[in-house]
Parts: C-alpha cells; structure tokens; sequence
C-alpha cells in the first residue's frame, strides 16, 4: 500500500505546483467569499421571510427555510457533480500521460514498485484532490447557510461525496485510456464521452422509446446497462442535498455499481500498462 | 509465461468488475419509475374549462332599455350569470360560491358524502320526497353571504309550497316570488300560548335560484339586483374569479374569527391591515387553496405576510417534531407569495391524506347499506352540471 501512497503524494505534489489547480480553489473560496458577503438572509421562526443579494432584494416566497432553500441546494449538487467532473476532466486529463512521458516514465519503472501501483496511486492522488476540493466547496456553502439561515444540514456533503464517486468512475476510464494512448486530448475525451454516456445510462428506459422495438433497442439497452449511472447518480445527489425523497430503489447499490465499474475500468488499465514496453 | 499470466488475471478481474457494476446499477437505479414527486396544482387563475362554465352560465339577458329622447337606439345588454348578479355589491361583504356539482363529483365529493350518508342515504332520501329536489343531482351551486344563502340548479320538480306551506307568498318582480314567514302560535310548557313572528324570507327566481335571507327586504333586494335593478356597483365576485371549487370573498372579520386564540394577535393584525381576502379551493385531485389578501398599506401587508409564514413554518416544525407526518406534509406547501400591497397564501391538503382521515365514513355507509358497495354515482372528477330549468 505504501508505494501506492507514495505515487499518490508525488501526483498531489505535482497538482500542487500547478496554478490551474490553485486558481480552482482561489475560485471556490472568492465564490465562497461573496455568497457569504453579498447575501443576506432575513429567517423568522424558521421561514425565509426575505432575501438580498448585493443589497437587492429577492422576490421570493415567504416559506419554511429548508423548504426554500431546497432549489439552492439542489442546484449546489447539480453544479457540484457536473461541474465538478467536468472541470477534474480538463484539470486533470494531462496527469496520467505526463506521468508516462518519456524520461519520467522510466525513471519510475525503475522504482522498486509494482506497475499497477503507478496507476492506482496516480488513481488515488486525483480522487484525493477531487474529494478535498468538493468538501472544500460542500462544506462552505453548508456553513454559509447555515450561519446566515440556522438551518443546518449534511445533505450537501453527502451530495458532493456522491459526485467523486461520479468523477472516481469517469477518472478511472481517463487513466485506462493513457495507458493505451500517451495524450492528454484523448483522455478528456475519452472521460467527457463517458460522462455523457453516463448521463444517457441513467435515462435508459426513456430514451430507449426513441428506438424502433427490436434490435437496436436491445443493442442500446445492453450497451447502457454497462456504463455509469451518472445522471441517476447526479439526481440521487440532488435530492439528498435538498431532502426530498429519493427516486432511485437502493442509492447504496447505485453507488456501489458505479464505483465497481471504475475499479473495472482500472483493472484494464493494468492490464494494458502491465504489458506495455517503454 | 507467467507475466501473461498475471496480466490475464487482470482482464478476467475487470470482465468481473463491469458484470458486478452492471448488476448493482440495475438493481440499484430499478428500471420502473420512482413515484413522481408530490406536485398540487394551485388555483391561481381562470383555465379554459373554467371559463368555458363561466360563459355557459351567462344565461340571462336583460330587457333593452327603451330608445334615449335623442333618438339613439340603447345597447343591447350582455348576457349574463344570473347568479353572480343575485350576490351583493360593495367592499367588505362575504360571497362565498361552493360549486356543489363540481365537487360532488369530484374525489373529495365522493368521500364527503360517504359522511353525509352514513344513515345509508334515508335523510336524503326523505328531503328528495318531501322537496321535490334531489340535491345530487339538481343542485348546481351553493353561496353563502353575510345576508344568508342562495342557491342555484333546477328547482322545476320542488314543491315549495308543501314544503313552505304556513308562509305568505307573493308574487315580486319578473320572475320572483317571496316566501314571508307569518306569525305562528308557540305553546309553552306551562299551556300558555305565545305569538312569534319569523322574520327570515325565502324567493324563488325563475326555478333557477332560491334566496335565503334574514329578512323580506334583504332576499328582494337580491332578487331587484338579478333583475337589473340593484345598485351598479359590481358584484362581489366578478366573473373571472369564479374559478375553482369554492371561491369568493370573505370579509377580514370573518376569516379573523377562524384563528386559533393562541394566534389572537396575529388575527388582530389581520383585522389591522387586511381589506378583504379572497378564496379559490381546488378540489379536483388533492384540496389546493389559494387566498389573496389586500390591503391599503403594501409594508403592512408584506409585514402580515411575514407573520403568516413564520407562523406556518412554526406550525409545520411543531408538526415534525411532534411526527404528525400528515400534517408537516401539508405544510409543506403552504407558502406566502407577497406582491406589493397584496399577498397570495397558498395551502395544500394531499388527497391521500383526506382519503385517510375519511375512510370511517365509507365503512360506516357500507355497514348502514348493509354491506353493498356504496354508489360513487358518476366518474369522479367529472362535473355533471344539472339540466337547467326552463
């Protein structure tokens, strides 16, 4: 385990170093920083009575404060599980070919560890920036509302865990695809293809009424019952932020599913990065 | 050799893993629907089949009036909901509508009668012989106003005089006549007799409407407003409020007075600030009620709004604590929509809920009938308005 920790520091090191990533989280905490600034909240005996952003005021309902802040939160998960794989998709599509370019690549074959530790601590280096990054965000915008508005809930935690399984799952096939193409252009595209293969997966059943009956049905419907659950995944995180009940049978299993299905995306991975000659 | 091997091991794990992931995302997403989140439609306007009752019912027209001295012939009156012209006019009154055929067939009719019916339907049987009126099928609409009550529907079959047999009638109007009460005999327990005189009126309207009030005066001016010769001022509920299964406007008093008296202030508060309140109660799926309140002063009236939302919120955190599910379910949409010197309340009760709390009366009518499955009469949520009278 310890080289795979070891390669995981060596990733985060380099995430560290870069200002893409740094600008990110300059990002979050300006945004942070305004929302807690800019809004104000006016809670009476628990219902949102008024609301003003930048000194103006929000024509909103007069309702109970979970209540009304369940569209806030919803849209927080949404933007937190999209935006949040979108943006590990550009930020970190180029970590696994760099760590496979010629010179450096060699210089860690020749580390006494396994090759699969390569990848899986590569694997391991880019979930913990994902996972620091959204609890960085979640946790924010929870104490935000919950200092201005007393309503405290762990909904947005849990919603923005729910997206680094999403992006563990997307990440996975990303490191797959360097190992079979050494380009940083062909992993973001290799991992945006499956996000949004992973957005139709969850809508499955709907959109499979656009085929005729018979074997192209069957063919998509087989195709997508392999690929992550995204978009059922992204609902699930959006009803948890915003307490409401949820649509999925067992987000337990869904969950469980979609990160096997990494792990599964990994295993090819070292499978080709095993046989590989450099 | 044996790096194949390993690398095979690989391969086969990952064929595991996608057949593994492929199964949990099955069962765990479940390919049917989840059920669709609880949604109410809030009366906030007039929809095409309201407006298409409303233009039914605009079934009176009346006379033209003479040509002027200058020569120039009058316009020919609009038709008109003779109903709507019965009610009274001016700021302040309560006119209340309860569309009875609506909902009657609708869900919550159908339970609503299930009570009223608990007796296996003999009450209601004995009024249809003795009226004349089957009021499920020849009752359209019910209003109540500060005055008293009116009714409207075809009341061709009724036997008012049988049923209002010791009062004076006259004649009155077009198409009225007026019901007095006399003086009637009353014997005390003591044998002694004394006179007493019943000052409340009935009128009948061209077999389409019945005026209750407190007194002749009271029921002929109402029939004076049907016929054109009311005030002209407009009545208290126009036509394009008349959407819902029960709408109208209540007067603040009114509404003030349905306050529990731990919420004496907030109701003093709407006596303060409120001008009138005005209702739309959607019962076609799950009760949906929507109020507007008015008043002269729109930073009082967003402060009344306030008040009401935080005592709504109070409300449903008290029912979540103390785990009244269905209540806290309720209140869940219950939210104030402030709009300057006015603000909308809107309300809901989940037809399942209703369904609950109700089903006593529909077991207690079953075993009253002896049995039998209880008559829903039509498809609910289809109104069958009754035939009007000729």
């Amino acid at each position: 385990m310890r080289p795979v920790l070891g390669i995981a520091g060596y990733v985060l090191r380099e995430a560290a170093s870069r200002k893409f990533i740094l600008a990110f989280m300059v990002g979050i905490t300006l945004v942070l920083a305004v929302v807690a600034v800019s809004l104000r909240l006016e809670v009476i005996d628990g219902a949102l009575a008024a609301s003003r952003l930048f000194g103006k005021e929000l024509r909103g309902n007069i309702q109970s404060i979970d209540v009304a802040l369940r569209p806030v939160y919803q849209a927080a998960a949404f933007i937190v599980f999209y935006g949040g794989i979108l943006f590990g998709i550009v930020a970190c599509s180029d970590f696994a070919p760099g760590l496979m370019s010629p010179g450096r690549i060699e210089h860690l074959l020749a580390l006494p560890i396994q090759r699969w530790h390569l990848l899986a601590g590569t694997f391991l280096g880019v979930m913990t920036l994902a996972l620091g990054g959204t609890l960085y965000g979640t946790t924010g915008l929870v104490l935000i509302f919950g200092v201005k508005a007393g309503y405290w809930t762990v909904g947005p935690l849990v919603a923005g865990l729910m997206a680094c399984v999403g992006f563990a799952a997307v990440y996975a096939v990303m490191l797959t695809t360097a190992t079979l193409v050494r380009s940083a252009a062909l992993c973001a595209a290799s991992g945006f293809a499956f996000m949004v293969g992973g957005i139709i997966a969850g809508h499955r059943q709907d959109i499979s009424t656009f085929f005729e009956e018979g074997l192209s049905r069957s063919a998509f419907l087989a195709v997508t019952l392999v690929l992550p659950r995204l978009s059922a995944l992204a609902e699930a995180a959006g009803d948890i932020a915003s307490s409401t009940p949820l649509e999925v049978r067992s987000l337990g299993t869904l969950l469980l599913g979609v990160f096997v299905f990494g792990l599964g995306a990994l295993a090819v991975g070292f499978w080709r990065f095993e046989g590989k000659d450099y | 050799m044996e790096k194949r091997q390993k690398r095979r091991v690989w391969l086969v794990m990952a064929a595991l893993l996608f057949v593994v992931a492929a199964l949990l995302m099955f069962l765990g997403q479940g390919e049917e629907k989840g059920p669709a989140a609880l949604e109410v439609d809030f009366p906030r306007r007039m929809r095409a089949p309201d407006r298409e009752r409303a233009e039914r019912r605009r079934t009176q027209v009346l006379p033209t009036v003479a040509p002027t001295d200058s020569g120039t012939a009058a316009e020919p009156s609009r038709p008109r909901d003779p109903l709507l012209a019965a009610l009274p006019r001016g700021p302040g009154k309560t006119a209340v509508i309860i569309e009875a055929n609506a909902l009657r067939h609708s869900p919550i009719g159908g339970l609503l009668l299930d009570c009223l019916m608990r007796d296996g339907g003999k009450q209601l049987e004995e009024f249809r012989q003795k009226s004349g009126v089957d009021p499920l099928q020849d009752l359209d609409r019910l209003v109540v106003t500060d005055e008293g009550m009116m009714l409207s529907g075809n009341f061709e079959n009724a036997r008012f005089k049988d049923l209002l047999g010791e009062r004076v009638s006259a004649n009155y109007g077009e198409g009225a006549r007026v019901y007095e009460a006399g003086e009637s005999s009353v014997t005390n327990p003591d044998g002694t007799t004394v006179k007493r005189r019943d000052t409340s009126a009935i009128a009948t309207w061209n077999n389409q409407l019945l005026v209750v009030g407190k007194s002749p005066d009271e029921v002929k001016a109402a029939i004076d407003r049907v016929e054109g010769r009311g005030p002209d001022e407009p009545p208290a509920i126009s036509e394009s409020s008349t959407y819902g299964e029960m709408y109208g406007v209540l007067s603040v008093e009114m509404i003030a007075r349905l306050f529990p008296p731990e919420q004496a202030a907030l109701a003093q508060r709407l006596r303060d600030v409120a001008q009138n309140v005005e209702l739309h109660l959607d019962a076609s799926s799950d009760v949906a009620l929507v109020a507007e309140v008015k008043g002269p002063s729109a930073d009082d009236v967003t402060d009344l709004g306030k008040s009401l939302g935080a005592a709504l919120s109070l409300a449903r955190i008290k029912a979540q604590a103390g785990e009244d599910k269905d209540l806290a379910q309720l209140l869940d949409f219950a939210k104030v929509k402030p709009d300057g010197d006015s603000f909308t309340l809107e309300m809901a009760v989940p037809l399942a809920v209703i369904q609950e709390r109700l089903a006593f009366c529909r077991e207690e009518r079953r075993a009253a009938e002896g049995g039998r499955a209880p008559e829903t009469g039509t498809q609910a949520g289809v109104e069958q308005a009754p035939a009007p009278a000729r």
